[in-house]
């Protein structure tokens, strides 16, 4: 197994190393969201044993776009699990919000996802039987607030639904769904979005639109998003892309064309 | 979050729809049972309200225990009429004589459909609501007159002769005058007739006396007044009250009649079927919170809590249960309002009033229909908060065990162990018959949750043997349901015992009726040597004289009549048999205990009783002992137990003298005529002699011993019929879980269905595969209900062993029972199975 700076090097030798990237992590990062230390988490014990994260120390900046990839079973899909509370380390700590949410308990918990994160699901997950807008506010009515209506309007504007709302889900394509689910996750303002596979579903041209309407949420919205995601086209959107591979950091980059993540994706399947 | 609840009620039609008709018809059946039998306490309100309209105080004889043999009493003598008149306030007083009997038109009997022929004599003064449409009150002896219903029914008039029978005989009258009664021109169903005084006490044995004196107050006296004067002016065996008072009790009397028997009868064929549903309404919900556990992850995700996770399950239980109760309650009225026109339509008017939908109803079905179906929902709901927000990320992910799975064989033990406590308690314990039975019926719901529990360990093995011959039949179909039926075993388990319960009641019952009837004709086998028995039909009165009818027909060389009566012994009501100890010998065959011979028969003289073992062992008697018997009037006797016999169905009670009967009772009561036929008479000559002779007594009904005996199974198979009609419902309550589970299967096996109709296989095998699940499940519901009901029958049969009952089994019927399991999977298959063979493959194959 090469060691990290093996591996830069090779992306640098090979001419099409991305001059922001840095190998291993960054931490310290000022008006980190969410920041982790030192993560592991083990599955199965003994022989079967299997390290899916071995040891993760990373800061997310408040109102940045962060994408996670790397290679099947390179922990990223574990990484945001826990960093979203969804799953407990074997080891380690994070902070959301400066509340370490690792010894949570169930109750504080489920307040920490109703004030602090939003959700975005590769299948969506809308709530068949509700329409577009009462699945909007369903963060809402879970949590008993009444919202701010001029914010639910600025949303539903901003997915551009305005005349589907009455529709429910079945009535709706692929990306409007998955734009319904955008709007949801950010009604009730969350700290940190987390985006799985947000894509995945969707055609090219509907993904865009969703990939789009991401953006706008971090650009106009200054809304902290966290995007697990396979797809290079979608992680071009991210102004900062993390690679994952066995368990860790293998890269940590800025913004970077496609070309680029191919190089970097093929650098970590190659190694 | 209640919208939540409510749209994904109404996002599933078919599923809420069928969900909550399992427990509607429940409901249905209780709130049906009370409105049925409100109206017709009412009803019986209305009547005795009106018959003590204008009557301010009346006397009776005072009963010393109640019974079902009312008509026994002596009566009050006539003179005391004349005391009552004489009391300061009572404007006027008159006495007379009722009694029951029966009305024969053309020498064939008038039915009543079980209501009482009622007859009243006609006192001057009397101040009854009888309103005469034509003629008058009957003026001379030989005149009667009749209620408005009879002479319509009959078409008679004034001056028609018509025939009445009365334990005093049959004779032929005149009808002098038609009437109604208060606005009804019929009461009930009864035939009211009025008669003279003179006639009345012929017929009914009451020369001197009057059953009842009513008087009338004076202006300004209360009627309470008046009755505390006439009781302090007539001896204590006066039972003075004020009218009022007297329609009350009686209108209490019947009720309780009523509401001891049909409506707990009734109420717990209702609970079957509550129960029934209960497990359906478990079993949707258990598998909807499977199926929807995506839904619950995502809403956790969404910052849900468990708390709101388990309120839009139990919201979602909480307004099917509100739908169901509110529908059902609107059903049991329909129920009410289509079982008095069944009665009706078969002549039978049971009196009643409009539908009253008391609030003791309505708050019974409410909560009996909300709160079983959150009971039902609470596992599910808890299992649905278990789902972890994780889930909404994953493919795939199954629902967690719930915490106490792996107790569940324990708590299914625990669970059967106090039902069959419960069951003991309620069998060998304590208290009375309705407490008694109200802790059996707990402890074998007990026993069905227990069996329902564990049933998921055997469906596996149960599912494949039964699945075997049809995989046989059918290589594809056959396999894949007899997987699919293996598949899940606790959902499997818990559809076959919804139907489980419902036939387990039925097979119980059935199984009990087979040991009545085979334990009746063992014993009538046993101790009859008759070749005829005469009897009242339908409980009509034989007249007194019928015994002497028969001895003299020809060809019969014995007859022998059994007196009946109720008395006490002890504080306890027993039956009273009397017989000519010599010519009852001839037709009876005692089964004699402690050494007892015919001879004793001999012994019994005016002070002597014989005892039935069981009667002998509650009173603490026996041979060489004396009982002090005391009939309804007041009357004491003093008896020596002479013999001991077993007859637990024939004769249970005590047998005395003709004799001893006479210086006892009042008033002869005949009950049965029993008759040999002599030798060289054919029995067929003999009975077409016997129904000659007694051609007059048209009450009489001439049995040869096996119409007898044919006709008690009859009477046991009527009630039965009428008891599998009663849970039919629980049946076709569990029909539709089964469509429940499968429509929820299908709907889960979209993709699976879809790929087994892409590689090849045809709608028809899909439909097959369906129903064949059907069927394995129905017959594991089936078997499940054969062996418990076949198993609470032998345990309650063992208790009843001591009064002659047997245990036996139909195996016939039960046969029928799991051809009837048979065809209620066949046509709980028949929507699901549509349904699984239309689904469009392109879509399931990308149904996820």
């Amino acid at each position: 197994m090469s060691d990290n700076v093996d591996t830069t090097t090779i992306v640098k030798k090979e001419g099409a190393a991305p001059a922001t990237c840095e190998a291993g992590t960054t931490v310290g990062l000022e008006d980190a969201v969410v920041q982790a230390r030192g993560v592991e988490r083990d599955y199965g014990q003994g022989d079967a044993l299997v390290r899916a994260l071995a040891g993760i120390d990373i800061d997310l900046q408040r109102g940045a776009y962060t994408a996670i990839m790397g290679p099947s079973g390179s922990g990223k899909s574990t990484l945001m699990h826990i960093l979203a509370g969804l799953d407990k380390p074997t080891a380690g700590n994070v902070w959301i919000d400066g509340q370490e949410i690792t010894t949570l308990k169930e109750r504080a918990l489920t307040q920490l996802r109703r004030d602090k994160i939003g959700f975005i699901f590769q299948t969506f997950n809308l709530l068949p039987t509700l329409t577009a807008a009462e699945n909007i506010t369903l963060p809402l009515t879970i949590a008993g607030r009444k919202g701010d209506a001029a914010w639910v309007d600025e949303l539903i504007k901003t997915v551009g639904l305005g005349d589907r709302l009455t529709h429910k889900p079945s009535e709706l394509s692929g990306g409007q769904q998955q734009r319904v689910a955008v709007a949801r996750a950010l009604a009730s303002r969350p700290a940190v979005l987390f985006a799985d596979e947000p894509t995945g579903n969707l055609d090219s041209r509907t993904g865009e639109e969703v990939l789009q309407l991401l953006r706008q949420s971090r650009d106009k919205l200054g809304q902290t998003i966290v995007m697990v995601t396979h797809d290079a086209h979608a992680a071009t959107y991210a102004d900062r892309i993390v690679f994952l591979k066995d368990g860790a950091i293998a890269h940590d980059c800025g913004r970077l064309g496609r070309d680029d993540i191919y190089e970097v994706i093929k650098s970590l399947e190659d190694a | 979050m209640l919208r939540v609840a409510w749209r994904s009620l109404t996002a599933h039609r078919l599923r809420t729809f069928l969900t909550t008709l399992a427990i509607l018809l429940g409901v249905a059946m209780i709130c049906g049972t009370y409105v049925l039998s409100d109206q017709i306490d009412s009803g019986f309100k209305d009547i005795f309200t009106n018959a003590y309209r204008g009557i301010d105080v009346t006397v009776t004889r005072k009963a010393k225990f109640s019974g079902d043999m009312t008509g026994a009493t002596a009566g009050l003598p006539e003179s005391m009429v004349a005391q009552v008149k004489a009391v300061s306030g009572v404007a006027d007083a008159y006495g007379y004589v009722s009694g029951t009997g029966a009305v024969a038109v053309d020498g064939k009997v008038v039915s009543t459909g079980g209501s009482p022929t009622l007859f009243f004599s006609y006192a001057p003064g009397d101040v009854s609501n009888a309103t005469y449409v034509q003629g008058g009150h009957p003026a001379a002896p030989g005149q009667v007159s009749i209620i408005q219903k009879l002479a319509k029914d009959k078409n008679l008039g004034i001056g028609s002769k018509i025939d009445v029978i009365t334990p005093g005989g049959s004779e032929t009258v005149t009808v002098s005058g038609i009437f109604t009664f208060g606005a009804e021109s019929s009461l009930g169903g009864s035939i009211l007739i009025d008669t003279t005084l003179a006639d009345a006490q012929r017929w009914f044995d009451m020369k001197g006396s009057v059953s009842t004196i009513d008087a009338k107050a004076e202006a300004g006296v209360s009627p309470d007044v008046l009755a505390g004067r006439v009781r302090t002016a007539l001896p204590p065996y006066a039972d003075v009250k004020t009218g009022t008072q007297a329609a009350t009790d009686q209108t209490k009397q019947i009720s309780d009649a009523i509401g001891g028997f049909l409506r707990p009868v009734l109420l717990s064929f209702g609970g079957i079927a509550v129960l029934v549903g209960a497990f359906i309404i478990f079993n949707a919900f258990s598998m909807t919170v499977a199926q929807r556990r995506r839904e619950f992850a995502m809403l956790r995700a969404l910052g849900a809590s468990r708390r709101q996770v388990l309120g839009v399950v139990t919201g979602e239980a909480l307004v099917m249960g509100i739908l169901a109760s509110v529908l059902g309650i609107l059903v049991g009225l329909a129920i009410a309002a289509g079982i008095l026109r069944l009665f009706a339509a078969a002549n039978i008017d049971i009196p009643h009033s409009g539908l009253v939908l008391a609030p003791r109803t309505i708050v019974v079905a409410l909560a009996v229909g909300i709160v079983v179906t959150l009971l039902s929902a609470v596992v599910p709901a808890t299992r649905a908060t278990r789902v972890p927000p994780m889930a909404a990320l994953q493919e795939g992910a199954s629902l967690p065990p719930s915490r106490f799975a792996r107790f569940t064989p324990y708590i299914a033990i625990v669970v059967a162990i106090l039902g069959a406590l419960a069951i003991v308690a309620g069998m060998y314990g304590p208290g009375n018959t309705t407490s008694r039975l109200a802790t059996i019926a707990l402890g074998a719901v007990f026993l069905f949750v227990a069996v329902a529990m564990v049933s998921r360990y055997i469906i596996r093995p149960l599912a494949g043997v039964l699945g075997w011959p049809l995989q046989r039949v059918s290589p594809v179909s056959g396999r894949l349901a007899r997987d699919n039926s293996r598949r899940n075993p606790g959902r499997t388990a818990a559809t076959a015992s919804a139907l489980m319960i419902g036939l387990g009641v039925v097979v119980f019952v059935a199984v009990f009726a087979q040991g009545l009837k085979t334990s009746f004709i063992d014993s009538f086998d046993r101790v009859v040597r008759a070749d005829f028995i005469v009897q009242g039909k339908n409980f009509l009165p034989l007249p007194s004289d019928t015994a002497g009818k028969v001895q003299g027909a020809v060809g019969v060389q014995t007859a022998a009549a059994v007196q009946a009566q109720q008395a006490q012994i002890g504080g306890k009501t027993v039956a009273v048999y009397a017989v000519d100890p010599v010519a009852f010998q001839q037709v009876w065959k005692f089964d004699w205990l402690k050494g007892g011979t015919d001879a004793v028969l001999g012994k019994l003289g005016t002070d002597g009783v014989l005892v039935e073992e069981q009667t002998a062992s509650t009173l603490g008697t026996g041979v060489g002992k004396t009982v002090t018997l005391t009939t309804v009037d007041g009357k004491q006797a003093k008896l020596k137990v002479v013999g001991v016999y077993r007859d637990p169905i024939m004769l249970n009670g005590v047998v005395m003298t003709d004799a001893a009967y006479q210086s006892i009772f009042t008033k002869p009561q005949l009950f049965m005529v029993f008759a040999t036929t002599g030798t060289g008479a054919s029995v067929s000559e003999t009975q077409t002699s016997l129904k000659a002779a007694l051609a007059t007594v048209p009450t009489a009904d001439v049995q040869t011993a096996q119409e007898y005996k044919d006709g008690i199974v009859k009477q046991v198979n009527q009630l039965l019929n009428l008891l599998y009609g009663l849970l039919a419902m629980s049946v076709i309550i569990s029909i539709f879980g089964i469509v429940n589970t499968l429509v929820l299967a299908v709907f889960e096996r979209t993709r699976e269905i879809g790929l087994t109709r892409a590689i090849g296989m045809s709608r028809r095998q899909v439909r097959s595969t369906v129903r064949y699940e059907s069927v394995i499940t129905s017959i594991i519901g089936a078997i499940m209900g054969i062996v418990v009901g076949v198993v609470f029958a032998w345990v309650v049969t063992t208790r009843f062993a001591g009064q002659g009952i047997t245990f036996s089994i139909p195996g016939v019927q039960l046969v029928v029972f799991l051809i009837v399991g048979v065809i209620v999977g066949i046509i709980a298959a028949i929507l699901p199975a549509h349904r699984a063979a239309k689904i469009d493959i392109l879509e399931a194959i990308h149904y996820e």
